[in-house]
């Protein structure tokens, strides 16, 4: 409860003092953003807000460094990457994808650079007085200016932000391994997803949306390329000598076009969606729609549970969360092993190796603590709110089931379930929070008194 | 939580230099025991600053070529091929099989009293033989045998998947098959394949990249459910057998061969495993190299691995 009126209140902020100051006067606002990306979290959120309450008081933050990307330390710490070995990540990217002031797109990368470039660095106005820097005005406070989902304002949040990075989104019109369409980005832009703190940002122009959406994209590919290339140093050879190569092949057609292309096939994969079956009744559809949720074919059952209140399955996570317990686990599995050694019978050699593992894990478990949230189970759908987070039409639900959500654990209904049969639990979901003691009927008005 | 404490100071004193956060983590840590670790714990890390003058470089480089459509091909290449096979053996104790939490659809996964075990580490008490490790060629050459048509298949009954672990090759149709009276789902990790599979019922699923290191295949509605599934594109993998063999048929012969060795609970990094073997040189990444004959058919013998390289 207190998180989401956390995120109202920033985000009312921060639409409202853009919309009454002037252009110039936004520059303190412009400023506590800056301070967001390279200060820690919570420290910055404080930054912020007193910048929005007082605007003046922002003017006493002075000058700060030029924004920079955050490294996902955490997979560098789970790949055991060197300083130098990050350092040459951090580099490739900058030469790849510019910073968060000036990015750049190379043309492999598909990208709108004009759009970036509105959307992109600090908040200001250009001198038409056209509003740039969108990202950080509306979303790196939750978001995070590297697209990591570790805004200051994230903790607060649940669920989380998405975190852009591995480039796996959950509500899109494509198939589950697929990428989301630009138009998908557009509508989640548009309406919000409805039961998170993701609002509606349908006061925007078309392009300033459009403008977003592709710097998620942008952000998107480059962390994206940041994993590939952090993966990528246990695939080196010996002869490599633990650095990457930097040339086109590498850099460019092994690690930078596989991701823009799946990004391009995107367009391509939108999920074929037959029209709902109209000769059957209403009613019919919607019990053989409860069959199969209770049954063992679509087995809806098991996570959304008898009750379809989304307890059946409460102790599964996300994708983004599960690398953050796994990484838990490899810790604490490390730190008790390394207890149980004893250096007494140990020779030199192997007492520095003792020691860099310890050094490893005390890095690794650093980052988790500051890089990285603590991890949150994900809770099935509660079917009866009739709140659905990537959109409420029956087209909508028609997707999900069909799809799964790639990156929680819903599987996909394609292929097992008939399309017909998806539409069957696609309308008895729909009845679900309007279903009174399990039965539904025109002939038997609902008293609400009596429901409670 | 003691040692814990001593552990990371301990390390404090051997590592050099330190960030500005440690000094804080390090004393107040070691001092309040473990508390002020969580606490410190949560400043954010930042790693290295990129070389800005580097990166204006490598792109301008990146920009001003264009993708040299032949590369010099140096790797020499041989005629032929060749057999690889051994075994693996554990030589420390596996301990007592660990039975798993069972408590969704009882029924079926419990039915008659049957009880699932953890398979992670799997030793045959007759010849010691290690199964489940995972052996496959990095960078072929040359393939012999072009990609199966046939479906590979991937099953799962009593609330388990058959195989602990599972090779396949890249284009060639996997049938993900559910013998179950009861529904499953199977997730493939880092293929974006979660799929319904309801009771006895099956659907193909077709590999289009490379896993690298296996990866884990599991069953969201059933949580004790999990293995492990490597694609390889040239289908050069194999999974050791009960007790403990391996053989992969049909190898580029008259070249550099290199392999990697994996196995789920290795204390190597990511799984890899790292051997010493007197003829046969592995590295810290699990890998060894070697060079087969046309024709031959090598034998490794028994590789042993030793009790330590198995997490416990």
């Amino acid at each position: 409860m207190f998180e989401r009126e956390y995120v109202t209140v920033t985000n009312f902020a921060a639409q409202a003092g853009m919309m009454t100051l002037p252009g110039d006067l936004s520059e303190p606002l412009a400023m506590g953003c800056r301070r967001v990306r390279d200060r820690r979290g919570h420290v910055c959120w404080l930054g912020m807000a007193a910048a929005l309450l007082i605007p003046l008081v922002g003017a006493g933050c002075g000058q700060t460094a030029a924004a920079s990307y955050r490294l996902n330390l955490v997979e560098s710490a789970k790949q055991r990457l060197r300083p130098e070995q990050e350092q040459q990540v951090a580099t490739i990217l900058a030469a790849l994808f510019g910073t968060p002031d000036e990015p750049v797109a190379l043309a492999e990368c598909g990208l709108d650079e004009s759009k970036l470039k509105l959307a992109a660095g600090p908040v200001r106005s250009d001198i038409v007085g056209r509003k740039n820097g969108l990202y950080r005005e509306h979303c790196a406070h939750c978001h995070g200016v590297t697209g990591d989902g570790m805004g200051p304002t994230a903790a607060f949040l649940n669920p989380y932000p998405r975190d852009y990075r591995p480039g796996v989104f959950k509500f899109k019109s494509t198939e589950r391994a697929d990428k989301p369409t630009h138009a998908d980005l557009v509508m989640v832009l548009r309406n919000g997803l409805a039961g998170s703190s993701m609002p509606s940002f349908a006061l925007l122009s078309d392009a300033k949306i459009d403008a977003l959406a592709e710097y998620v994209k942008y952000l998107s590919i480059r962390g994206e390329v940041e994993l590939a290339l952090m993966r990528a140093f246990f695939e080196l050879d010996d002869e490599d000598q633990g650095r990457l190569p930097d040339d086109r092949e590498f850099l460019i057609d092994e690690i930078l076009l596989p991701v823009v292309e799946s990004w391009q096939a995107a367009e391509e994969a939108l999920i074929d969606v037959p029209e709902m079956p109209t000769d059957i009744d209403l009613a019919d559809s919607i019990a053989k729609g409860r069959e199969l949720y209770h049954g063992n074919k679509a087995n809806c059952v098991k996570c959304h549970g008898v009750t379809a209140l989304g307890d059946g399955q409460v102790n599964d996570y996300d994708d983004w969360n599960k690398v953050v317990v796994q990484a838990h686990t490899t810790v604490q599995g490390g730190l008790e092993r390394a207890g149980e050694t004893s250096t007494w019978e140990m020779d030199a050699d192997e007492v520095a190796e003792h020691r860099a593992e310890l050094a490893w894990l005390d890095r690794y478990e650093s980052v988790l603590g500051g890089n990285a949230l603590p991890p949150r189970t994900i809770r099935p759908r509660n079917l009866r709110q009739g709140i659905y987070r990537g959109g409420m039409r029956p087209l909508d639900l028609y997707y999900r089931i069909h799809a799964g959500i790639n990156g929680a654990p819903m599987p996909a209904a394609k292929g097992t379930v008939p399309p017909e049969d998806i539409w069957h639990i696609v309308n008895y979901i729909r009845s679900l929070p309007y279903d009174f003691n399990g039965t539904l009927g025109a002939d038997k008005p609902m008293v609400a008194r009596d429901r409670l | 939580m003691m040692t814990r404490t001593l552990l990371i100071f301990s390390q404090r004193l051997s590592v050099a230099p330190r960030p500005r956060w440690v000094g804080c983590l390090g004393l107040a840590g070691s001092v309040v025991v473990g508390l002020a670790a969580a606490g410190c714990g949560s400043a954010v890390v930042s790693g290295p600053s990129p070389d800005f003058e580097v990166a204006r470089a490598l792109r301008d480089k990146l920009g001003a070529s264009t993708s040299e459509t032949e590369t010099a091909d140096t790797a020499p290449q041989g005629i032929g091929w060749a057999t690889l096979k051994g075994r693996f053996v554990f030589s420390g104790s596996p301990g007592a099989a660990i039975a798993l939490v069972v408590d969704k659809d009882t029924q079926v996964c419990s039915k008659d009293g049957m009880k699932l075990y953890d398979r992670s580490l799997l030793v045959d008490e007759s010849t010691k033989g290690l199964a489940n490790v995972v052996l496959f060629l990095r960078n072929s050459s040359r393939v012999k045998s072009e990609v199966p048509t046939e479906s590979l298949l991937l099953d799962q009954e009593n609330c388990e998947f058959l195989a602990p672990v599972f090779a396949g090759r890249v284009g060639q149709p996997i049938d993900v098959k559910n013998s179950d009276p009861i529904g499953h789902n199977t997730n493939i990790a880092g293929t974006s394949f979660n799929q319904l599979i309801p009771a006895g019922e099956s659907t193909i699923f077709t590999p289009a990249r490379e896993t690298g290191l296996p990866v884990t295949v599991t069953c969201n509605i059933h949580p004790w459910m999990k293995a492990y599934a490597v694609f390889r594109e040239d289908g050069y993998v194999a999974v050791s057998a009960a007790d403990g063999s391996f053989t992969i048929p049909d190898l580029p012969a008259g070249e550099p061969l290199e392999f990697q060795v994996w196995h789920e609970r290795s204390t190597g990094r990511s799984g890899a495993v790292s051997l010493e073997q007197p003829d046969l040189k592995w590295n810290a990444k699990g890998r060894f190299k070697i060079e087969l004959k046309a024709d031959e058919v090598r034998d490794l013998g028994t590789l042993e691995v030793p009790a330590d390289a198995i997490k416990g």
